[in-house]
């Protein structure tokens, strides 16, 4: 019987772990605004781009990109909704909204194109780019003295 | 005149009792104007410094109950979890569902660390503290094998800028900006401005919720004191033999203590990491316990005897002085490092006194106990002598 109460109390910590991994996990959304070619079709990149991404704490700053431009967006839970406004070369008149609810889970990042979503492709979501390590002092490997002696003043606690 | 001789001995032993944070308090009325620190910016501070220690402190409580002494080896648990903050951020799970799945995560490791001190404790009865001590030395090697060379490797974390350059190992420094402050800020609370004849007080922020956190721990430790376990601990603290002899698992008790207080320290930690927003991969658990330590014994406590007053008590005094010693020194000496030292000097310096004052107070009970068996025919003695 203990057997069995352990092991239920087990399994609830265990959901309540998935739980949150999936509840507070953060995604990083990369938003694409390149040239691309998809079967042997080539996307020019759009002229003027402004995009919301609006996740479950409320609105995100909009993004404005113009063509080649790279941007990120990060989001957090398990769900987020994003507004694309497609405008003219001069950013004054909107040509085409576009509003998408994306869902993604369990993986961490993504990539969305703005010209394959622009023409209402399914496949916009592309693979992430890797993500660059940010170099500082820290990076090198830490030595002996490093880790024997703290270089840096003990913290404050 | 034996009245009279009593009074002086209860004071001059009330005075021993409290020693400790009466010499605080008296420091601290002197560093305070000699700081000049507005008292909005001390009680802000303070407010932040109680909400971020407490917890740590309260998890020595349990051991000491079951008079296993000071916990040295609650670094264990703030070992545990800092690994569960590695994973969190690694998985980059934010907000509380962060902190919570780092408890989780950290929980069994705590868990493991401390069914492992406490049986090594029970092989060393009498001598808990150091033992703990030198345990905390030889688990904190085994956790640099395990951060610095199983992780990326045996263990996978994938964030590149989690993993050290060379493709294993985690970096010196991790920054938790995905947690920092969330449970600080998830009921926050402004209170002011005041004014009080002369006195002004500005806005203060509280962190409502590290509060209710830390007020349901005190909460858990009275109640706890009054269950069978709570019962058997204070027991064994009083006299383990006798204890032992009415049937209650000394050993078993002891044992449990110990895991409780790692699994507190691991969430402790984790508290206090969030406010602090940074994890020194390397050196964050170094100095928890031994400042735990000196706050819980600046707060009157010690080896033998502490409550949750002498907790509070503790963290104000003790971080009253980190607030205002390295300014009172730059003020008076014209540099803030003479209070930097001073602060450190005082901070493990206070661990000394109290445990001196610990010995001579047992010292003097055995002497008074010695005397006591003798009664007045050892008076009458010296007398015809």
């Amino acid at each position: 019987m203990r057997a069995l109460q352990r092991s239920v109390v087990l399994c609830l910590i265990l959901a309540l772990s998935v739980g949150l991994f999936y509840i507070g996990r953060e995604h990083q959304v990369f938003l694409d605004n390149k040239t691309i070619e998809v079967d042997g079709q080539s996307f020019r990149a759009l002229k003027f781009v402004k995009i919301t991404v609006r996740t479950q704490a409320g609105d995100a700053p909009t993004i404005e990109l113009m063509p080649r431009d790279r941007d990120l967006a990060k989001v957090t839970g398990p769900s987020f909704q994003i507004k694309v406004e497609v405008m003219d070369e001069f950013g004054e008149k909107v040509e085409k909204v576009i509003e998408k609810d994306l869902t993604p889970g369990f993986s961490k990042d993504l990539m969305l194109s703005m010209p394959l979503l622009a023409a209402d492709r399914d496949d916009y979501i592309l693979p992430p780019p890797a993500v660059q390590a940010p170099s500082s002092e820290r990076d090198t490997e830490p030595s002996e003295e490093t880790l024997a002696l703290p270089t840096e003043p003990v913290p404050d606690p | 005149m034996m009245q009279k001789r009593s009074i002086t001995q209860k004071l001059s032993r009330l005075l021993a009792n409290n020693a400790v944070p009466v010499i605080f308090i008296f420091i601290s009325a002197g560093a305070i104007p000699l700081s000049g620190f507005s008292a909005t910016y001390l009680i802000q501070e303070l407010l932040i410094r109680v909400g971020r220690n407490s917890f740590l402190i309260l998890s020595l409580l349990v051991p000491i109950m079951a008079g296993m002494g000071l916990n040295f080896g609650m670094i264990l648990g703030a070992m545990a979890g800092q690994i569960g903050l590695v994973f969190v951020s690694d998985w980059a799970i934010v907000g509380i569902p962060g902190i919570v799945l780092a408890m989780i995560i950290g929980t069994p490791v705590a868990v493991a660390l401390g069914l492992l001190c406490g049986n090594v404790l029970n092989r060393a009865k009498g001598q808990e503290m150091v033992t703990s001590y030198i345990l905390g030395f030889f688990i904190n090697g085994v956790y640099q094998l395990v951060v610095l060379y199983f992780m990326g490797w045996l263990i996978p974390i994938a964030s590149p800028s989690l993993v050290l350059s060379r493709g294993y190992g985690i970096r010196n420094a991790i920054s938790l900006l995905g947690i920092r402050t969330v449970l600080d800020r998830l009921l926050p609370l402004r209170v002011g401005p005041f004014d009080v004849g002369s006195f002004h007080l500005d806005v203060v922020n509280i962190p409502v919720a590290t509060y209710i956190v830390i007020a349901a721990f005190c909460f858990f430790i009275v109640w706890f004191r009054r269950t069978k376990l709570g019962q058997d601990m204070r027991a064994i603290g009083q006299n383990m033999a006798v204890a032992d002899s009415a049937g209650i698992p000394v050993n078993r008790t002891r044992v449990i203590a110990i895991v409780i207080s790692t699994v507190l320290a691991c969430y402790g930690q984790v508290i206090f990491l969030q406010n602090m927003g940074t994890l020194n991969t390397y050196n964050s658990h170094d100095q928890a316990g031994m400042f735990s330590i000196a706050a819980l014994l600046i707060g009157g406590a010690s080896v033998s005897r502490a409550g949750i007053g002498n907790v509070f008590l503790g963290v104000v005094l003790f971080h009253l002085m980190f607030i205002v010693a390295p300014m009172a020194g730059k003020n008076l000496m014209g540099q803030a490092q003479i209070g930097e030292y001073f602060r450190v000097f005082v901070s493990y310096g206070i661990i000394a006194v109290a445990l001196v004052l610990h010995a001579w107070n047992r010292h003097n009970e055995r002497v008074d106990a010695r005397r006591s068996l003798r009664g007045p025919t050892d008076a009458k003695a010296k007398e015809a002598a």
